[in-house]
């Protein structure tokens, strides 16, 4: 062994010392604050626009969604492979991440994120709540799957009805015979007791194990809850086992004659639950997306949910502002008969006789809507809490000026823009920007 | 002679005159035509499924059919022309949006054309985007221009029938450029603008 001269030996410890307490703290400052910025970006871009940049889950999207982005702040996760009520461990965040939840916005981001981008952003998730700092994520012990069998499916069926999992679920899992709705999550969004004959939607995934996680964990937040305290472990892997059984053919897999029957079911179900179906059809036909004010960001005004009011300019047909919706008797639709408001979306022409133009409003396409689809959106928006926001009439340009931009425009081939403004220009006040109210 | 030859011109001039204004006043005659018309050209651009051999396949593009007919996917994904959209460029795409936040985007086509328009896209990637908002290659769609939070209420069977008719809409060739930054021709503030009347695609 050389001779190393003692001063020089006592610096490079020192050094050494240094150069680890250096690497410690850069480690405890990246994984405690101040995540790297191009982590920030890589959130705002991919995640934002449902959770919001600052995590609360109120992103600018998030209004129309069902069921509703996640909160990051409160650190309460529905989809665990811990305790009731502990955090989530690392691996449950990123399996979310990675393979998304079925049924819902969430997407999987394998394949378009890579690894590492999915594990800071699991990592950048848990920041937001001071939980993750403060407590450890609590495990449930693993329990020996009791594999598929008519006997375990058997003891499942009597296991679920002893559970009272029918009290939500329904029936043999279909909802029949279930609490029709009321239910709300902890953030008082209306949430549904999912379908279990649908499995290709359970958002934790769809195999027994996915399933007894469920019952052994809950989902919390939700009024699914843990059932490791009340039930033996053995039953949950018979109700889990159970449930899987329940799995009906999804319509990608029914022959012709199987499609027939299913569409047919399925319009008698809407027949009898008309404001189900109708809320169905108001959210996917993005009625919302004009009836709703907007801010800047494109998010809804509170408390004007179909409310109506916003202000849209028809390049050459002057100033329209979307129709208040909701059921107040002034203001909204509750003082127009079912036919009135029939005649209005599928042909274009209001209580009072005069017409609409075919575009923004679609009434040529929602004119295809069969009777009862019809029917059953009058059904829904009659039961939406009536809210007053007086729309003004349309704002027509005067003889001479609509002249002049027909010249422009069908002359002189100017493209004038269909513009959406935001605010409300209804008489409720427009608390989300100065745009001009129109009266 | 030359006295009622002086009145004639005068008449046609002033024939020509009122022809003009009425033209200005009345094309295109959106508020005088019949509700019917609309609503009939609205379902006459969307392709029937007679066509389509497999009657399993036949049954569930019907069922998408009525969902994308009846959610008036029309209103921007046909390419507008100056006297409204083009019947015979059905959800090929070309409409410009100038958005507050997410810069200037143009409708895309959504027809099996394999350059231009989705039959290069697998049926995931399809649904991810309707569903979520997300490119393949993890670009966001601003929900402003299109309401994919909205769509995203639709069963799973549903959307996927949506996508099942899709495949079979005739291919039309019209490319679409790509989002581009800046709202420097954005005319109101936080406004969203929609162009009326121009391709904004190459056919």
């Amino acid at each position: 062994m050389p001779h190393v001269p003692s001063g020089l030996r006592w610096t490079a410890f020192c050094a050494a010392g240094l150069l680890l307490v250096g690497v410690a703290a850069g480690v405890a400052q990246s994984g405690a604050k101040a995540p790297p910025a191009d982590v920030t970006q890589l959130y705002d871009r991919s995640c934002a626009s449902c959770h919001g940049t600052d995590g609360l889950g109120h992103g600018p999207a998030a209004d129309a969604l069902n069921p509703k982005p996640r909160d990051f702040t409160r650190g309460w996760y529905k989809f665990r492979s811990t305790a009731s009520g502990s955090l989530p461990t690392d691996d449950d965040l990123y399996r979310t991440i990675e393979a998304g939840l079925p049924g819902t916005s969430m997407l999987g981001w394998k394949g378009i994120l890579s690894d590492a981008q999915m594990r800071a952003l699991v990592a950048y998730v848990k920041q937001f709540s001071p939980r993750f700092a403060a407590e450890h994520p609590d495990p449930v012990p693993a329990t020996r799957q009791v594999v598929a069998s008519p006997e375990s499916i058997q003891k499942g069926r009597a296991a679920y009805d002893s559970l009272a999992c029918g009290a939500c679920h329904g029936d043999g899992g279909t909802g029949a015979d279930a609490v029709a709705g009321g239910m709300k999550d902890d953030w008082g969004n209306d949430v549904y007791a999912p379908n279990l004959t649908e499995p290709w939607s359970f958002r934790g995934g769809r195999t027994a194990a996915d399933v007894y996680l469920r019952l052994k964990t809950g989902i919390n937040g939700t009024p699914m809850p843990s059932f490791a305290d009340t039930a033996k472990d053995e039953d949950l892997w018979h109700v889990a086992n159970y449930v899987v059984s329940l799995a009906r053919k999804p319509v990608w897999e029914m022959t012709a004659d199987e499609l027939k029957a299913h569409y047919a079911s399925q319009a008698k179900r809407h027949a009898d639950n008309p404001v189900e179906r109708g809320r169905s059809l108001v959210a996917t036909m993005a009625c919302g997306h004009c009836h709703t004010p907007v801010d800047r960001e494109g998010r809804g005004l509170p408390g004007l949910a179909f409310a109506g009011g916003m202000k849209m300019r028809l390049v050459v047909w002057g100033d329209v502002v979307s129709a208040n919706l909701t059921s107040d008797n002034e203001t909204g639709l509750g003082r127009y008969g079912d036919d009135d408001i029939k005649r209005a979306f599928t042909r274009g022409i209001k209580h009072d006789g005069s017409r609409m133009l075919p575009f923004p409003m679609g009434w040529p396409a929602y004119a295809h809507l069969t009777p009862q689809d019809q029917g059953a959106i009058v059904a829904y928006l009659r039961t939406i809490p009536p809210v007053k926001n007086q729309i003004p009439p349309p704002a027509r340009l005067g003889f001479f000026a609509y002249m002049g931009a027909k010249f422009r425009m069908l002359v002189g081939g100017e493209d004038f823009p269909i513009v959406l403004f935001v605010g409300n220009a209804g008489s409720a006040g427009n608390p989300g920007s100065g745009a001009a109210a129109g009266r | 002679m030359k006295r009622i030859l002086k009145w004639a011109v005068v008449a046609v001039v002033l024939v020509a005159a009122c022809g003009f204004a009425g033209f200005l006043y009345f094309v295109p005659p959106l508020m005088s035509t019949d509700p019917q018309q609309f609503i009939d050209g609205e379902a006459a651009m969307a392709p029937p499924v007679d066509g389509i051999a497999d009657p399993a396949t036949r049954a569930i593009a019907e069922r998408g059919r009525y969902v994308l007919l009846t959610t008036e996917c029309t209103g921007c994904h046909v390419t507008p022309g100056p006297q409204g959209p083009l019947p015979d460029m059905y959800l090929a795409g070309g409409r410009k949006f100038t958005t507050n936040n997410h810069g200037v985007v143009v409708s895309r086509n959504l027809t099996p054309d394999h350059e231009t328009g989705l039959g290069g896209r697998t049926d995931d990637e399809v649904k991810r985007v309707l569903r979520s908002g997300v490119y393949p290659d993890g670009r966001p769609i601003p929900h402003t221009a299109m309401p994919w939070a909205q769509f995203s209420n639709w069963s799973d069977e549903d959307l996927h029938a949506v996508v099942v008719y899709l495949r079979h809409v005739r291919p039309v060739r019209h490319e679409i450029p790509p989002p581009a930054p800046g709202v420097a021709d954005a005319i109101v503030p936080g406004a969203l603008e929609i162009a009326a009347g121009v391709d904004a695609g190459k056919k």
